[in-house]
């Protein structure tokens, strides 16, 4: 395939050819890893569902990383990823192909899902439920026993190779139910739930991930754990462990923790006044300062 | 004999003629001034006496009165002014003989006071009450009686003017100006000097403007103004004459109030505060005194600098804006830039303000659904909660002081709450309330079981002591019969008291250890509260041992061991109490090592004798730093040094007095009312425990020393015991979502009935509280007014139907007009054949494919199209008793003149038209504004049904701003249903109409519901009226302007307001202030479903 081309400094490689070379941190919550790992193996698609910032992106490039060995020709370096940020506007030719014009020629042009599907990629649906529902359609055939995808253009169906698995992913928080999956397309993958770690691993993450001490990343953790309990009850989502890290990697440059938590936590998460008081009232009286 | 013995004998039987007494009085008489006058002037003295009695009817009264007063008089007067005294009493004699008595009566003490040159015009003031009936008489009369003591604290020119007073208020009531004048005496004697004059000069005041009011202060007024600094009286009174002449009839109750408020003032800032409302009176004299009204409520919130401040923005609004009706509610505290400013500037916090702020935190924290509530909402509950002023918490909602104003700093005393929400949040987040039975903690080990035992046995033997001694001894309970695991426990001790108070002193140490250590940030407040307590206890050396032992358990746990006192030679049992207390403070401490720790210092406790030490004070020490550290291993009582222990008598043990962010602790209490709570959700707790019996409860209420026996009523336990029981039931029957406090919501339900029966009182009150506009002030008044909402009541079935069946036309032509109606909100729809726009990359794409020859589609239009509507409206019926209103009646006043030609003169005419009408009114009873409403009612669900909208439909009535009513017929999140159709039947006119709060109260579910388009339609006949709405009935321009800024608040919160009234007469008070509100005026049914979907789609566009 096409190797890499070196453009004024910024590396251009085609989707399939990109791979996660070093190991992506990720800390296992319960037997997610175990689950993806047979799953895998089995050919059974995946569902990842989880609030905003719970570890799922970061979970599929890990395991990408870490499923090398089941790929024989390339030693060593993963599962190539194919991520796939799903848009009300989709359509089936973005996911599948289309041809282009070329000088008075066209020329045809695999979409992501075929290039997963030749090259034995894990291709990852990002917020799956943006799709509008007669693209998520298409992708019945890729997630049955057949693991089939026509490419109805060109007229071809094209087979999976061994190594394609289609993942997507799903936030049920804010969803209204209109957008929510159909059954048909939900009852095509098994469900790996996510949800924010405990206290203490969710300190360990937010420790290594930002490099602030491992005292400041538990005081973080327990105070996401405090405004969590405010979901539903004045806020919509409760702070991500993305946020955490942010927060974690500005008090780690010497912002005082009060004013990282305030930026980064009490502000993002609301613009109501009075669940901003009383959010702040609970960071100060974890922070001191 | 002598000249006067001549005389008496001369004139002695024409006298007697007259009376019996008088040659006597004459004989006195003459003795009397002999000394003072010569011959002469004695025979003109008898002459002048007795022509006097000659002189009228009745005028030898005066006579008599003459003779008696002379010899004091002539000693004062000479021979020629007693003379021209007699004239004086003669000429008023011809008026009255009466009246001319008590003239001659009164001199002599009169004259120690006044000049012979005054006799005259003394006389003539009293003459002049005179007008020669009885009345006047008597109260002239009263005036020469009265007046010689007057004279003693008034000048006469004083006196002159109190006359002046007295003689108006005969104009009213002889009677109270006879009270006046008679209670003046005493009045003035006791004013001081400077102070007579303007009393009576706002005496006169209050009589020119409300007669009646004189008496009130002749009464009243003297001991309102003893309260007021003596130097500052006169000035108050100046200032209060002042005010009445120009606010009139309020003049007198302003003073009084007033006079009041200054009372409750340090006497001095009398001086300030009289100095500051004089400096106010000019511009406004009402703001002046409302100022000083205001004084003490303001004065307990603020500094004087502080106080200060808040007076200056008063002034400016009354001097610079020129705004005299808003300095007037500023300083009568109803206006919102008045508590504002108020709040701004008083350290003071209120727990209203931050309220909604505190429970998201309690909720934070704890991750419970918890509550945060005023203490005085607990105790009203009465399960067993007394005291309103510390924190509490009965596990599911926390209780907060009102107020709090401990420190002189706002964001101290805003601290001092969070220390309270978090140390109650803390006993639900570190599991106070979560003890279970003989289960070991982290670092104590269990030794409940073995105490029970040991107890079960004591207390056997005890019995049967008392059965051999002829006694009925108690009855013994199983381990397994007790309600509770904290009453388990609790029973294991002899002393319950005791052990409450070591459970709670170890139990709040532990939860506060525990909130240090989880909260960095709160814990440098924590620790100054705790000083701050620590330095409020009560002295220990005059306790008793045992009490003064559990005191300085307490002083530890606040953190403060160099607080404690405790004799030297006692000090083992310091140290191992000490330590033990410092186990809970250790990490990982639980309840259960609470408990446990508790029980060792139960043991220490008991084996010192609750007896007062007389030692002296210095002998009690503060102990060792080195004695303060963890103990090894739990201490167990009894090897104390018996020897060293005082004798004396043991007094009762008390717990001392909790701080107040501890506050009270009543775990077996909350472990009661969660165990009923879990009954009555059907759970049972570890599905091992059967539902609690009555025998039960009955006997955890009665043994529980968390609740005082004082709370009974003597001798009737059982019955009280039963009472409070149901309280409990109730309580912990209602959802703790139910009690939650909401914004400016009020939480008080039903319960406050009483609530005795239920069952016939299913209807569920919720109060809400609202500004209201005062147009005149250009202000808020904050809180104004209570809006209690409640279900409407169901009417019968078949209103609805009828009504559909009446109306079967149009109810069929406002359905399919709604149904054309097309939602308003758009999404772009691509890859259309057709379609309003081109999408260029379909385009480009269909290109690409055709060449390449796969057969495109040429799908590349888009369109926008509309999707699902999000209009939420709520319709807002006016349910007061002008819309009992016939309209009929209304039309035909417009159409009599018509009618009347028609008739030509012809009675038969007319009458045949009577009798047609009179039948068909009786066929069909005359429709009124209210039923125009209910059809409309009927007309909207139809229609709204139709289209899928969400609505709500309310209505509102009430009296006065206490009492607005509040109706929900159908509320926004209710699903249409048979009971909306039968409470749309029931809609009766009701009373008036206050339309602000009811305005701001859908304004507020308006707010509530999801929706982006929202709309008020307030169906009204335009006459907002209600008591206290407006200065007056009549007046009209107050509850207008509040009307519109309630519908300008709705704007404000992206409600489109609009406005029917179904008024004809012209009484449309609202007319005038819709210039920019949607409006429009419908007078007959049949024209709503016209104008609705016309109406409807302009009101939802966009
Ligand atoms: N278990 C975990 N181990 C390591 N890092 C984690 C873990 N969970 C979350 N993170 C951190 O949280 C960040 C956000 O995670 P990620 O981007 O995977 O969230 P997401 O679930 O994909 O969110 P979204 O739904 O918004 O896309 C990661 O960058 C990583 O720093
Ligand atoms: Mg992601």
């Amino acid at each position: 395939m096409t190797t890499a081309e070196q453009t004024s400094g910024f590396k251009q490689l085609q989707v399939e050819d990109f791979r996660i070379t070093e190991e992506p941190y990720y800390l296992p919550i319960a037997d997610e890893v175990e689950l993806f790992e047979t799953a895998y193996e089995q050919h059974v698609p995946v569902l990842l569902k989880g609030p905003t910032g719970s570890g799922k992106t970061r979970f599929v490039e890990h395991m990408s990383w870490r499923l090398h060995r089941h790929i024989g020709n390339v030693e060593a370096e993963g599962v190539p990823l194919i991520t796939v940020a799903c848009h009300e506007d989709l359509t089936a030719s973005d996911l599948v192909g289309r041809y282009l014009l070329e000088g008075d020629d066209t020329r045809w042009i695999d979409g992501p899902i075929s290039r997963a599907v030749k090259a034995g990629a894990i291709c990852y649906l990002d917020e799956i439920v943006e799709a509008r529902k007669d693209t998520t359609v298409l992708i019945h055939p890729l997630t049955d026993y057949r693991r089939l995808l026509p490419v109805e253009k060109r007229g071809e169906l094209l087979e999976a190779a061994d190594g394609f698995l289609l993942v997507m992913s799903y936030n049920p928080g804010y969803q209204s139910a209109l957008k929510d999956l159909k059954h048909s397309t939900r009852q095509r993958f098994i469900a790996i739930e996510f949800d924010y770690p405990p206290r203490d691993q969710e300190a360990e993450i937010i420790h290594v991930e930002s490099g602030v001490d491992r005292d400041t990343a538990q005081e973080l953790a327990k105070l996401a754990e405090k405004v969590r309990n405010l979901k539903e009850h004045g806020l919509a989502e409760g702070v991500s462990t993305r946020l955490l890290v942010y927060v974690g990697k500005l008090i780690a440059k010497g912002i005082t923790p009060r004013r990282a938590c305030q930026t980064g936590i009490v502000w993002a998460l609301t613009d109501d006044v009075e669940v901003q008081r009383s959010i702040e009232e609970v960071v100060t009286s974890i922070f001191d300062e | 004999m002598t000249l006067s013995a001549d005389l008496t004998a001369q004139y002695a039987s024409e006298l007697r003629g007259f009376g019996a007494s008088l040659p006597d009085d004459f004989a006195r008489g003459i003795e009397g001034v002999s000394p003072s006058l010569d011959e002469v002037q004695l025979e003109r003295w008898a002459r002048a006496g007795v022509e006097l009695a000659n002189s009228s009817l009745r005028s030898w009264e005066a006579a008599a009165e003459y003779f008696r007063a002379s010899p004091a008089v002539a000693r004062e007067l000479t021979f020629d002014q007693l003379l021209q005294w007699v004239d004086l009493a003669t000429e008023l004699s011809g008026r009255s003989s009466l009246m001319s008595a008590a003239f001659l009566k009164g001199t002599p003490e009169a004259l120690d006071h006044l000049g012979s040159d005054d006799l005259d015009a003394w006389s003539r003031q009293g003459d002049r009450l005179c007008r020669g009936n009885w009345k006047s008489i008597a109260l002239s009369a009263l005036y020469f009686q009265v007046s010689p003591r007057l004279l003693e604290s008034l000048p006469l020119d004083s006196i002159g003017r109190l006359v002046d007073i007295v003689d108006q208020l005969t104009e009213r009531s002889y009677e109270l100006a006879t009270t006046c004048l008679e209670s003046a005496p005493p009045i003035f004697a006791a004013l001081a000097p400077a102070d007579r004059a303007p009393f009576l000069a706002f005496a006169r005041a209050v009589t020119r403007a409300s007669w009646a009011d004189t008496r009130l202060y002749f009464e009243r007024g003297p001991r309102l103004l003893e309260s007021i600094a003596p130097g500052q009286r006169a000035a108050f009174l100046d200032l209060a004459s002042r005010v009445t002449m120009s606010v009139g009839r309020q003049g007198f109750p302003l003073f009084a109030d007033s006079a009041q408020a200054i009372a409750d003032m340090p006497e001095d800032d009398h001086e300030a505060l009289i100095a500051f409302a004089s400096r106010l009176a000019p511009g406004s004299p009402a703001a002046a005194m409302e100022f000083l009204k205001s004084a003490p409520f303001i004065r307990s919130r603020l500094t004087p600098e502080q106080m200060e401040q808040w007076t200056e923005v008063g002034v400016d609004i009354l001097v610079n804006e020129h705004n005299a009706e808003g300095a007037e509610a500023y300083f009568r505290l109803e206006s919102t830039r008045a508590e504002d400013t108020l709040r701004a500037l008083s350290a003071r916090i209120e727990l209203t303000s931050i309220n909604t702020m505190l429970r998201m935190y309690a909720k934070a924290l704890s991750g419970e659904q918890v509550s945060v509530q005023s203490t005085e909402n607990l105790v009203d509950r009465n399960i067993g909660w007394v005291t309103e002023s510390t924190a509490t918490t009965e596990g599911t909602a926390i209780y907060l002081p009102p107020f709090v104003n401990t420190f002189p700093e706002q964001q101290a005393n805003f601290q001092v709450y969070k220390v309270f929400t978090t140390h109650q949040t803390g006993r639900m987040e570190f599991g106070s309330f979560g003890y279970r039975f003989a289960e070991g903690g982290a670092h104590t080990p269990v030794t409940v079981t073995e105490r029970e035992v040991r107890r079960r046995e004591a207390k056997a033997l005890e019995a049967a002591q008392q059965a051999s001694d002829g006694r009925n001894g108690g009855s013994e309970r199983d381990a397994a019969d007790v309600a509770t695991a904290m009453q388990r426990y609790f029973n294991c001790f002899a002393d319950r008291t005791l052990i409450g108070g070591l459970f709670t002193v170890v139990e709040d140490t532990r939860v506060d250890a525990c909130v240090a250590q989880e909260y960095g940030g709160i814990r440098r407040w924590l620790k100054r509260l705790q000083e701050y307590e620590a330095d409020q206890r009560p002295a220990v050396h005059t306790m008793a041992l045992r009490q003064a032992f559990v005191e300085n358990l307490l002083r530890a746990s606040l953190g403060r061991p160099d607080t404690i006192r405790w004799p030297a030679s006692l000090n083992s049992f310091l140290e191992q109490g000490l330590g033990a207390l410092k186990v809970v403070e250790q990490r990982g401490a639980s309840v259960q090592d609470s408990a446990e720790v508790a029980a060792s210092l139960y043991d220490l406790a008991v084996s010192i004798p609750n007896v007062v030490h007389n030692l002296p004070e210095e002998d009690w020490v503060a102990p060792a730093e080195d004695m303060i550290s963890v103990a090894p291993s739990m201490p167990g009582g009894g090897e104390g040094e018996p020897q060293m222990m005082p004798n004396g008598e043991d007094l009762a043990f008390e717990n001392p007095q909790q701080p107040e962010f501890r506050g009270d602790f009543k775990p077996e209490l909350v472990q009661l009312l969660m165990k009923l709570k879990l009954q009555q959700d059907g759970k049972q707790q570890d599905g091992v425990n059967a539902p609690l019996t009555k025998e039960q409860l009955m006997e955890l209420l009665e043994n529980s020393a968390e609740i005082t026996i004082s709370e009974w009523a003597e001798g009737d336990l059982a019955s009280s015991l039963g009472m409070f029981l149901s309280n409990l039931e109730k309580d912990a029957g209602t959802p703790a979502g139910e009690k939650q406090q909401g914004e400016g919501q009020d939480d008080q339900s039903s319960g406050t009935d009483g609530g005795t029966d239920e069952e016939e009182l299913p209807m569920r009150i919720d109060y809400f509280y609202y500004d209201e506009w005062d147009f005149r002030a250009g202000d808020y008044r904050p809180r104004w007014t209570r809006v209690g909402e409640r279900l409407s009541e169901e009417g019968d079935d078949d209103y609805y139907d009828e009504t559909l069946r009446k109306n079967h036309g149009l109810v069929m032509e406002t359905r399919r007009q709604f149904e054309l109606m097309r939602p308003e909100s758009f999404r772009k729809i691509r890859r259309l054949e057709d379609g309003h726009d081109i999408d260029l990359d379909q385009a480009i794409e269909f290109i690409v494919d055709k060449r390449a020859g796969v057969g495109p589609q040429a799908r590349f239009y888009s369109r926008r199209n509309k999707i699902e509507r999000d209009v939420a409206v709520a319709f807002l019926l006016d349910m007061s008793a002008s819309t009992d209103e016939e309209i009929e009646k209304q039309r035909q006043k417009y159409d009599k003149d018509d009618d009347g030609d028609d008739f030509d003169g012809d009675p038969r005419k007319y009458f045949q038209w009577l009798a047609q009408r009179r039948a068909k009114q009786a066929l069909e009873p005359p429709k009124r504004i209210i039923d125009l409403e209910k059809e409309s009612a009927v007309l909207v669900v139809e229609a709204l049904e139709a289209i899928g909208d969400s609505y709500g439909i309310f209505g509102f009535s009430g009296y006065g701003r206490d009492n607005v009513e509040f109706h929900v017929i159908k509320d926004l999140t209710e699903e249409y249903g048979p009971r909306v159709r039968k409470r749309i039947a029931k809609i009766e006119p009701i009373r008036s109409t206050r339309m602000g709060p009811a305005i701001r109260h859908t304004i507020h579910k308006l707010d509530e519901y999801d929706a982006k388009v929202k709309i008020l339609i307030l169906v009204s006949d335009g006459r907002p009226q209600d008591h206290g709405y407006g200065r007056d009935r009549t007046e009209k321009e107050y509850a207008v302007h509040d009307t519109k800024q309630a519908l300008n608040e709705a704007k404000r919160n992206g409600i489109t307001p609009f406005l029917i009234t179904v008024d004809k007469e012209g009484h449309d008070y609202l007319k005038q202030m819709c210039d920019d509100i949607g409006y429009e005026v419908v007078d007959n049914i049949e024209s709503l479903p016209r104008r609705l979907p016309t109406l409807y789609r302009h009101l939802a566009a966009e």
